[in-house]
């Protein structure tokens, strides 16, 4: 192959790390809607009556749906640590720094926010397995 | 032993139904992107076709995509690129002309949309204008002027390659530049196209794109961010 992944990530890593910022808003947003069709489709079994809400709920109530809610706090998090980032740029805040700015804000803070998060869902979910 | 690197270049019109032209070259210290190309024209390939000018830098014309990132060839050490092959391709958003040398047309059309004449505000003055050393226009310009119109910058914008309407990084940054300046009468008119909701400023992504790729290493989304910040407060448009 004559364009490795190796080269795209050498490429994309630090040069333009605000396309990655970009794609990565556009990917997390795309999630986030796919999520509130579901969230929004789960509710409305409310109209079936409590029987069927509890019988939707039921299903999420397993380990593997606690695993996907630590996915979900990734997207949520990576989505507004990148907003919190991109109306700083807009307020002409960190501009010129924009590379650090991504690095610090969107992956650094993003990241320990989710940690703190992920970690007692993770522990939640393995009791629950457990 | 002698070092050699492979020279993949874009062909256009393809040569034998092949889109890509190869040739093995012997690497030299300090040999750049354009002395690369001018060996494989030179000693192998006469109908390989590229433009250039000024070879330091200066001119902007032969600016082509090198390893996927619009740069200039003059510039571009081959060793700095650390591959062992070098792919050279015609810059996006721009029509081929011949192999890798485009049409700069969609970008000098932005250019001239942006209006980069400077319109004096007093025409029949005697004297000179001063401009204060703490104006913003002392303060922003001389990072902004060294615009060598090669066009990378409108290369590298994912938005103009989805957009053609769009001003692109570098005209825009022109206008931000005039609209600076307390000496030019301009502003107003410039003003309305930035403002445009469809190819003016509000099409900026912030994806930084342009900004990586300048050559000049000119801030294009600093201006832009500057001018979209600008535009919200009517009345304090750049106080000189």
């Amino acid at each position: 192959m004559r364009y490795s992944l190796r080269d795209a990530l050498r490429k994309y890593r630090w040069q333009f790390s605000g396309m990655v910022a970009w794609t990565i808003q556009r990917v997390t947003g795309l999630l986030l809607l796919a999520y509130l069709f579901l969230h929004v489709h789960t509710v409305s079994r409310l109209s079936q009556g409590p029987a069927a809400f509890d019988r939707a709920m039921a299903t999420f109530h397993s380990a593997f749906f606690k695993l996907l809610e630590i996915g979900l706090l990734g997207v949520v998090v990576l989505h507004a640590s990148n907003g919190i980032r991109i109306t700083l740029v807009d307020l002409g805040i960190g501009v010129g720094r924009q590379r650090h700015l991504f690095w610090i804000v969107t992956v650094g803070a993003g990241l320990l926010v989710f940690l703190a998060g992920a970690i007692p869902l993770f522990l939640f979910a393995i009791g629950k397995a457990g | 032993m002698e070092c050699q690197v492979t020279l993949r270049v874009a062909r256009h019109p393809a040569q034998d139904g092949k889109r890509f032209s190869e040739y093995r070259v012997s690497l030299e210290e300090r040999m750049t992107v354009l002395d690369a190309l001018f060996r494989a024209q030179r000693e192998m390939d006469g109908s390989l076709g590229f433009r250039c000018s000024c070879r330091v830098g200066m001119c902007g014309s032969c600016a082509v995509n090198i390893n996927r990132i619009p740069r200039l060839a003059c510039t571009t050490l081959v060793r700095n690129l650390k591959s062992d092959v070098v792919t050279v391709e015609p810059l996006p958003h721009y029509q081929v002309v011949k192999d890798v040398a485009v049409s700069l047309a969609p970008f000098f059309e932005q250019w001239r949309r942006a209006r980069p004449a400077f319109r004096p505000r007093n025409a029949g003055a005697s004297t000179l204008a001063l401009i204060g050393k703490d104006s913003r226009f002392r303060q922003l310009a001389p990072a902004k002027r060294d615009c060598i119109t090669c066009g990378a910058c409108y290369a590298a914008c994912s938005i103009t390659g989805m957009n053609p309407r769009y001003l692109g990084p570098a005209a825009i940054n022109k206008a931000f530049l005039r609209l600076l300046d307390p000496r030019d009468a301009g502003g107003e008119d410039r003003l309305k196209i930035l403002d445009r909701s469809l190819d003016g400023v509000w099409r900026c992504h912030t994806q930084f794109n342009c900004t990586a790729v300048c050559p000049r290493g000119i801030d294009l989304t600093d201006s832009i961010v500057r001018i979209k910040r600008a535009l919200l407060r009517p009345g304090r448009l750049f106080p000189s």
